[in-house]
């Protein structure tokens, strides 16, 4: 396929609420990060692919229209929930692979500061006659997965409160992050239980904020700091969490949705052996323990080895690396945090990624997760495109 | 850039139109138009490897709607992607996946039900709550200053009536077409009652495919407005002309080469105006074209049943049937090459043209 490369990024700080800025402002304020960072200007790009996820979040309708730049350009819209990003940056790429455009602007825009009551929100994405009963929001959909994981593989309260400290201390590395400092397990344990076995730390925040990518074809490439997308791919589970525990092809903490969009992707990209020819994964992973379904999804590990994956984590180095962003712990703007996994990736690909860089890093995988697991992307980034 | 991009066609195409069907949910009634779409395909599901959906959550009122829809539209451990845009967009990307190699056999489904939500609040709600919100304004009133500045400029409305009456005419014996009374909204000068959409619950679906099908895309444009009503030029329709113009220049055509034309306007004005804005109509002559070509919204548009975002690809699906001869009561004679475009919220702010022609 025609190779397409991300030259040009650009975030917001991610906060609980800008509440002195429109969601104009942000969208501009990452977009033109973006287009500086690639050295480009909007007369230069050929698409714009607007990312926002439910409506509700924002208190205002179609909010993603406040950021047309005013060119004529094709402009549209992407809702895919928790993958909104991802899907946003896909959508762009394939006018790029199918010779539609040399140049897009993607951006990801999250304003759920300015929903009173964002949980509630989420909680209309259940099914109001049989899911409601339970009663299920999505963090008590986090528990039953954290639960069963526990249960079956032999997870403990300890590995989700190591991953969430993990999480907390990449954070507190990255200037952009809306939690900064540095947690311990014994903080993350100590902390209130949300639903059992999810303690408050070990859940990732509300935050508000914008992403935006310019990408382009290898011509433009030439001559910027490109970072290839090798490939990309996104799976649609069924939508009752019910008819995902005892089908034979996977359960409900197997993440098939993840597990085929990284056999398509990996398969893209040249990658088959991922926990050596990775070096850097970002998560779209809510909760800590979330992180847990998408090792084995990913190739890093079976199921029943994820406990120890996760101990190795702690002293093995040659491990990949998970998160040095602090992934969704460190901040969580739903509509663009699958397009900041791919962002940070890049930056890190890029070795620009300030404190939070990791040597060597080669390729990178990004991922996203949304609509209570029904929808999963991966992303995978490297220095050199495919042949 | 070099066009070596594969050839797309439509394998099949199907278009719902109705009025609160109480035995049946949101899910049921796309199940219902995709299956069709797919028994009418070459291949069924099988081969089916992405699956593209226009939706918007405030149209079926709840949050991520796609959860629930998606798996209703074959999406089921498929590729899927839903665009908060309208259906004729949704073709357009659809169209671009497989152009990419992403995908060879797709769905396309695009739905609204206006029977189930307040088209008048929400068409409110769409606009930016601090500057324009506070006016009032909602669609059909951006549609009345559109044609108040058509009427000011010297459009003629002698053939109004006439133009009323050829798209109920046509509607009338369409058979995809709602019947009987739904729900009405109050017109803003100088529209009248005639000139409003019929409100609808509409879903429309496309297989598209690589390999092969009746009809064949020729060309795709795609273009927008500014953000603000304010900065538009309502008369001229700048980003419906540019896309119009995208997608002639693709197919290598031009408008007089086309035997069908499919357009998405929220009242019989806005058709009208955009017929003057694409050049097929002389300027203030736009209603008088409306009455006499019968090429011209064969389907009866807006009065045969509407509701966003699923139009353009309901305009998508009327031309596909009127080139495979399969239109029904309304199939026009001979009819090798049709023009349809879509248009989306807010208030006509980005077009989409596709033109199709007889594999």
């Amino acid at each position: 396929m025609r190779p397409v490369a991300i030259v040009g990024v650009g975030q917001t700080l991610y906060c609980r609420s800008h509440a002195d800025k429109s969601s104009r402002e942000l969208i501009w304020s990452a977009a033109k990060e973006a287009l500086d960072d690639a050295g480009m200007s909007m007369n230069d790009i050929d698409v714009v692919v607007a990312g926002v996820a439910p409506d509700a979040l924002a208190g205002e309708a179609s909010v993603e229209r406040s950021g047309m730049m005013g060119r004529g350009l094709p402009f549209m819209r992407v809702n895919t929930g928790g993958v909104t990003g991802s899907s946003t940056v896909f959508a762009g790429a394939s006018y790029i692979r199918a010779r539609r455009a040399k140049a897009v602007l993607v951006f990801a825009l999250e304003r759920m500061g300015q929903a009173t009551t964002s949980q509630q929100v989420f909680n209309t994405i259940f099914d109001p006659i049989y899911e409601k009963d339970f009663p299920l929001t999505t963090i008590t959909m986090a528990a039953l997965r954290a639960s069963m994981l526990m249960r079956l593989y032999g997870y403990t309260h300890r590995h989700w409160a190591e991953i969430a400290a993990r999480n907390y201390r990449h954070a507190a590395r990255n200037p952009l992050a809306h939690i900064r400092r540095v947690v311990t397990p014994e903080e993350v344990l100590q902390s209130p239980l949300l639903a059992w076995p999810i303690h408050r730390m070990e859940a990732c925040p509300m935050s508000e904020g914008a992403c935006a990518m310019v990408l382009v074809d290898a011509e433009h490439a030439a001559g910027r700091r490109p970072v290839w997308i090798q490939g990309y791919a996104s799976t649609s589970d069924s939508y009752a969490m019910g008819d995902r525990i005892h089908r034979p092809e996977a359960t409900l903490v197997d993440l098939l949705s993840l597990r085929l969009s990284a056999q398509k992707a990996y398969k893209e990209a040249g990658v088959t052996d991922p926990r050596r020819q990775i070096r850097v994964v970002e998560l779209y992973s809510a909760f800590s323990s979330a992180e847990a379904m998408a090792y084995p999804a990913l190739g890093f590990c079976t199921s029943p080895e994820g406990p120890a994956f996760v101990e190795q984590q702690l002293v093995d180095p040659t491990l990949p690396v998970f998160n040095p962003s602090g992934g969704p712990q460190g901040a969580n703007p739903v509509g663009a945090t699958a397009m900041v996994r791919i962002a940070e990736c890049a930056l890190q690909v890029r070795g620009t990624a300030g404190d939070r860089q990791v040597d060597g890093v080669e390729r990178a995988v990004a991922t996203g997760q949304g609509g209570a697991t029904q929808f999963s992307t991966v992303c995978v980034l490297g220095r050199h495109p495919t042949s | 850039m070099a066009d070596t991009r594969p050839q797309v066609f439509i394998e099949s195409a199907a278009l719902d139109i109705g009025w609160r069907d109480e035995t049946r949910n949101l899910s049921e009634l796309i199940f219902r138009t995709v299956r069709r779409a797919l028994d009418g395909s070459r291949e069924g599901l099988h081969g089916i490897e992405s699956v593209v959906l226009a939706a918007h959550d405030l149209v079926d009122g709840r949050s991520l709607s796609s959860m629930v829809t998606a798996p209703a539209a074959g999406a089921y451990l498929r590729d899927e992607i839903r665009y908060g845009d309208d259906g004729a967009a949704a073709l357009v990307a659809a169209v671009v996946r497989i152009e990419a190699g992403e995908a060879s056999r797709s769905i396309v489904a695009a739905w609204g039900r206006a029977s189930e939500h307040d088209v008048d609040t929400l068409s409110k709600a769409l606009f930016d709550p601090f500057v324009q919100g506070p006016l009032g304004l909602d669609e059909l009133q951006v549609s009345a200053l559109r044609a108040q500045s058509w009427v000011q400029s010297g459009g003629r409305r002698a053939d109004h009536a006439l133009a009323v009456a050829r798209r109920r005419a046509a509607a009338a014996v369409n058979a995809r077409a709602a019947r009987g009374t739904t729900r009405t909204s109050v017109p803003s000068y100088p529209l009248t009652c005639d000139d409003l959409p019929v409100w609808a619950d509409v879903v429309a679906a496309v297989v598209l495919s690589s390999k092969g099908g009746p009809v064949r895309v020729r060309g795709l444009g795609q273009a927008s407005e500014p953000y603000a009503v304010g900065d538009r030029k309502l008369l001229a329709m700048p980003s419906a002309r540019r896309a119009c113009d995208l997608a002639l220049a693709e197919a290598g055509m031009a408008l007089t080469d086309l035997d069908l034309f499919e357009l998405d306007g929220l009242t019989l004005l806005d058709e009208a105006i955009l017929l003057e804005a694409i050049g097929l109509a002389a300027p203030g002559e736009g209603l008088s074209v409306l009455a006499r070509d019968a090429r011209v919204n064969a389907s009866g548009g807006g009065a045969a049943g509407y509701c966003a975002p699923a139009m353009g690809l309901a305009r998508i699906v009327e031309a596909s049937l009127q080139i495979q001869g399969r239109a029904g009561a309304v199939q026009r004679p001979g009819v090798r090459r049709a023009l349809a475009m879509g248009s989306s919220v807010v208030a006509a702010q980005t077009h989409t043209a596709v033109v199709l022609e007889s594999a």
